[in-house]
């Protein structure tokens, strides 16, 4: 190992990550209820069985006193305007329908916003194809005309919608820095791996960083550290799930690099099926990277490790 | 309460990273030991003297679950007693000083990060409302404000325009002081004259920073051994409002008002106008008007009378959460600007001030409050 | 200093997938029934301690913002503590403190997660940092799979001795009413189940569940008011370790012992073999369970193989592991920590129905989640010291 300068020849500046999950959501049941009557161009509120506030849309529950909401009642789609806010996602509105005693909040849709007023007259505007969503109720739209209705009991109501799909999506740049950026600079241009030595500990720690937890002393020299290590720990990947970026059966690998004290994640690879069944792979084995033609500047600039001869850590 | 309180807690040490729009050549770990170790510095007291770390942060922020697990290093709570609070880092001060009175520790370091500049701080928003029947209409913290805003200029009969003085306000103080980026002058922009949420415009909102903050809350025995100017903590409440926004009082914040009455009675203060020296968290100008109301600072409605030139030299000196919101770290930041400033450490704030109070909040629409009150002896 | 109890606990009945209830409307089952448990309602509860599993789980962010009017918790101090697998226990600790500090009398912690909502191993994935290995990575289990792997090795945790925790734990489970997973497996079945992650497999893994749980806690002249059958908690303490730091033992968890060590003392426990009567230990694989034996100390290090072969560690042993089933009987991830000392006060309680464990004084809860980071210890206690 040798001591090098430390300063990389380009700005890694960040790497673009996405998280991307599907989920079924459970609304519950007086929430499903308002949600499935929503295709009957119904609207289903909750009286609390402890205050008597009608709330919609309908509840499990009263976040006024914390009591059971379970009766359900039909509200009428109309109601005074109370509020809203023009947004880029649309107008949004505090609408207090008619028989209700806690505002609704959703959309203005139609029309000019400056028409609006305080205390107007609205109704309802309906989702020609419902979808069993809330938005199937696409929100509210001036009525100067329309007339007080009242609440009614609920009586028979829909089966409530049990599942919703939802896909959440979260984009982000995460920032190099400049020990992921001198680390990964290094692995891109010149497939040279680099780390820190702690002044304190004298440990080599890889990825860099400008601390050492176990010292919280700050880092002193870069050091060039092999592509040759110790496997101190694996698995052999069978399972298959949603988002997984490597096909099954692969060896998940915890490897610390010859000179350093901390663990690389990445695979062990070039194993035949045998060797991946029978779980010859172990811990203390000698392993090396084998590069990649990619350049990325990342773990996946390296396909995988390789078992290779020698004595094993022990 | 019945509050038995043998033990006292003082804030020794506190320290942040420059505020920035983006700190794009920084990991949060760069920025977390940053603020961490210069924390520590003025203390005398070194990591092996910390006994527990308290830390906020948020995984949605972090694009992490559990994030606080991969920052344990960079906020030295290696071997140590650790616990993440997944709120505002005013919460996690509390906690920390939770648990010095409570004995459990002389030494707490408290951590708060965000680095908003990785994402759209609007995911981060939009995931706090339920997903059922809120999110999907476009409740974020933007429509939230504007939704406030509306109906509390139209209930005090104040001309939107006039807000202009509330983001001046904070903007200016921010330009003195060095520790964020924000001018003054750039509010000469167009862009911060857009409608964001009407009657709000971008200049009413707190605009997301990049940035850590760190303290250091110690018990009296320690405190009194590092520091000749201890800042004691002599007050903490929290409360939190329901969730439906719709379900909310209009124009008013209950949950804030209980928060600062339970650290009233702790430290027997009767209203924010006992303290020298008082930082507030706001989304918004009209949600700032709206918590100095609650806190007691103004009467309902009259909380503008604040911002005419000259008046309450103690409110946000450090130019509060407008300029410069470290969405998970804002309020904390606000405990170490009035710790600073009573504890002599600070370039801003009113001279000879011995009092202060900070505040914090959480979730959609300003949902959660805290309250923490101070005192030098 | 003033003594802490437990004087409430409230579980649902875990199960793969509630589609009656939304995770507020579940969280809010285990609080009534704790309430419904200790005799008090929501206006004696001085604040709110929620701890729920990494919000990404669940997809929403800070979910006890939402979770308030389930809660009934409006105007109450209400603050989420999360550290992963281990986080109800975690939050149990925040709400000691403030009991402990004075500054509340009654706090309920509420614990849950309902893992049928997500997509399990691409959330827990995102626990790896973005630049170092989450394109690798399945969830935790390849992670504990390897370090399985390696103290099979060193300590002679072999494959056989797991399966005996999973047939041990599933077997217990048939007792317990909230169990969400009854029924029974062979060590062959455990064996010869499907590699998932090898060494795990199928049935080294616990039922990825829905679920909650509560527990009201008390400072000590209330509690004996509320109740003539508290659980007096003798120590508690949550430790973490660096992820990556040098030279980091993954054969014997530093932060365990350094928790255990602290609560031992706390608790006057000087022989954790003899002195407890039961122990509830969060094992979110087999293999986890053997490790623990070790870093509690109720077995010497390499003494887990023998230890769950002896037997001392099934319902009528000498020291009970998991006689509520543990993970292996339900899992939902975020209230499991919590789950585990919910179980240790009903044992030394006597409220633990076909579980119990005959004249349970003194039970032992671990807790933990992350990197196998983050640890946590509890000692419950029928009697004050
Ligand atoms: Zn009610
Ligand atoms: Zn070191």
């Amino acid at each position: 190992m040798t001591t090098t300068a430390g300063l990389p020849r380009e700005v890694m500046g960040a790497m673009d990550a996405r998280l991307s999950m599907p989920y079924t959501l459970t609304a519950g049941a007086a929430t499903g209820v308002f949600l499935a009557e929503l295709a009957q161009q119904r609207i289903v509120g909750t009286r609390c069985s402890a205050c008597e506030t009608i709330r919609v849309p309908a509840q499990d529950f009263c976040g006024d006193c914390g009591g059971d909401a379970h009766d359900l009642v039909i509200v009428p789609p109309s109601g005074d305007l109370l509020a809203w806010t023009v947004t880029d996602q649309g107008t949004v509105a505090l609408v207090l329908l008619d028989g209700t005693d806690i505002p609704f909040l959703h959309q203005v849709v139609e029309g000019d916003p400056a028409a609006l007023s305080m205390g107007a007259r609205v109704t309802a505007v309906w989702a020609a194809e419902p979808q069993g969503a809330v938005m199937d109720l696409m929100g509210f739209a001036l009525a100067p005309s329309e007339p007080v209705h009242a609440v009614e009991e609920a009586g028979e109501t829909a089966t409530p919608i049990e599942q919703l799909n939802y896909q959440m999506v979260l984009d982000y740049q995460h920032a190099y820095g400049h020990f992921y950026g001198s680390l990964f600079d290094g692995i891109k241009n010149d497939r040279r791996i680099r780390g820190v030595r702690c002044p304190s500990c004298r440990n080599v720690l890889v990825p860099p960083r400008a601390y050492c937890e176990a010292c919280f002393v700050r880092t002193g020299d870069w050091v060039d550290v092999p592509d040759t290590g110790v496997l101190q720990a694996c698995s052999v990947v069978h399972i298959e799930f949603i988002g997984q970026r490597v096909p099954p059966p692969y060896v998940y690998a915890e490897i610390v690099l010859d000179g350093t004290s901390t663990r690389l994640i990445h695979t062990v690879g070039g194993l035949s099926a045998e060797a991946l069944r029978s779980g010859s792979v172990h811990p203390g084995s000698r392993v090396q990277a084998v590069w990649s033609d990619r350049r990325t500047g990342s773990l996946s600039d390296i396909d995988f490790f390789k078992v290779i001869d020698g004595p094993a850590d022990e | 309460m019945g509050t038995d309180m043998k033990n006292r807690a003082a804030v020794v040490g506190s320290a942040q990273t420059e505020f920035r729009g983006a700190w794009s050549d920084r990991q949060h770990v760069d920025l977390i030991t940053q603020a961490v170790s210069q924390a520590l510095l003025g203390t005398g007291l070194r990591m092996a003297d910390v006994d527990f770390v308290i830390d906020s942060g948020s995984d949605f922020l972090d694009g992490r679950s559990i994030s606080n697990c991969g920052f344990l290093g960079a906020m030295g709570a290696h071997h140590k007693e650790e616990s993440r609070v997944e709120e505002d880092g005013l919460w996690s001060a509390v906690y920390a000083t939770t648990k010095i009175l409570a004995g459990s520790g002389s030494v707490g370091l408290v951590v708060a990060y965000s680095k908003s500049s990785e994402s759209d701080p609007r995911n981060f928003w939009s995931t706090l409302a339920e997903p059922f029947t809120q999110r999907p209409v476009g409740l974020d913290q933007h429509s939230a404000a504007g939704l406030y805003a509306q109906r509390y200029l139209a209930r005090y009969g104040i001309d939107p325009e006039a807000l202009r003085a509330v983001s001046d306000r904070a903007w200016a103080a921010a330009s003195d002081n060095s520790w964020v980026d924000a001018k003054h002058a750039m509010l000469a922009d167009p862009y911060w004259e857009e409608f964001v949420a009407t009657p709000l415009r971008r200049r009413d909102m707190a605009r997301p920073v990049d940035g850590a903050v760190a303290l250091v809350v110690a018990a009296e025995h320690v405190a009194r051994q590092v520091t000749n100017r201890p800042v004691w903590i002599t007050g903490m409440g929290s409360a939190i409002d329901q969730h439906f926004l719709a379900a909310r009082d209009a124009t008013s914040f209950p949950a804030a008002a209980a928060a600062a009455a339970n650290a009233f009675r702790m430290s027997g203060a009767s209203s924010a106008r006992d303290f020298d020296v008082v930082e507030v968290s706001a989304g918004s100008t009209v949600g700032e008007l709206m918590v100095l109301e609650a806190i007691g600072l103004a009467e309902p409605g009259r909380a503008m009378d604040l911002y005419a030139p000259g008046s309450a030299p103690g409110l946000n000196a450090s130019g509060g959460s407008l300029p410069a919101d470290v969405v998970m770290a804002t309020g904390l930041v606000r405990l170490h600007e009035v710790a600073s400033q009573l504890g002599g450490r600070s370039a801003h704030g009113p001279t000879g001030a011995t009092t202060g109070l900070a505040h914090g909040a959480g979730g959609i629409g300003m949902q959660n409050h805290c309250v923490v009150t101070l005192e030098t002896s | 200093m003033t003594q802490i109890a437990i004087v409430g606990t409230g579980q649902t009945v875990h199960s793969r997938r509630r589609l009656d209830v939304s995770q507020a409307g579940l969280a809010r089952e285990a609080v009534t029934e704790a309430l419904l448990d200790a005799g008090l309602g929501m206006d004696d509860i001085d604040a709110v301690v929620v701890a729920s599993g990494p919000a990404m789980f669940g997809s929403v962010n800070q979910p006890e913002k939402w979770l308030v009017d389930a809660l009934g918790a409006r105007y109450k101090p209400v603050v989420r503590v999360t550290s992963g697998g281990g986080t109800g226990l975690a939050g149990a600790l925040q709400a000691m403190n403030q009991i402990k500090a004075g500054l509340a009398r009654r706090v309920l912690v509420v614990a849950y997660d309902k893992l049928s909502e997500g997509a399990l191993q691409a959330s827990i994935s995102t626990l790896y940092d973005p630049f170092w290995g989450r394109e690798f990575a399945v969830g935790i289990m390849g992670f504990s799979a390897a370090y399985w792997r390696a103290r099979m090795d060193k300590l002679g945790h072999t494959e056989e001795a797991a399966a005996m925790v999973s047939v041990k734990n599933r077997k217990n489970a048939m007792l317990n009413p909230k169990a969400h997973v009854k029924k029974e497996v062979t060590v062959e079945e455990v064996l010869a189940s499907k590699p998932l992650c090898w060494p795990i497999k199928l049935l080294d893994v616990p039922p990825i569940s829905d679920g909650a749980c509560a527990v009201i806690l008390a400072a000590e002249d209330d509690a004996a008011a509320i109740t003539d059958r508290p659980a007096w908690i003798r120590g508690m303490a949550y430790y973490s370790e660096a992820d990556n730091g040098p030279n980091r033992s993954m054969l014997q968890s530093v932060p365990l012992k350094v928790a255990a060590a602290r609560v031992y003392q706390n608790a006057g426990v000087t022989n954790p073999r003899r002195q407890f009567d039961v122990a509830e230990l969060q094992e979110p694989y087999t293999c986890f369970e053997l490790s623990y034996y070790e870093g509690l100390g109720l077995c010497p290090e390499g003494g887990a193989a023998e230890l769950i072969a002896s037997g001392a560690t099934e319902m009528s042993g000498d020291i009970p592991v998991n006689p509520s089933g543990g993970c292996m009987g339900a899992n939902p991830i975020g209230a499991t920590a919590l789950i585990r000392l919910a179980e240790a006060a009903m044992q030394v309680t006597g409220k633990a129905g076909a579980h119990q464990i005959g004249g349970a004084e003194l039970a032992l809860v671990q807790a933990g989640g992350g990197w196998a980071n983050l640890r946590g210890v509890a000692v419950v206690g029928a009697t004050k010291d």
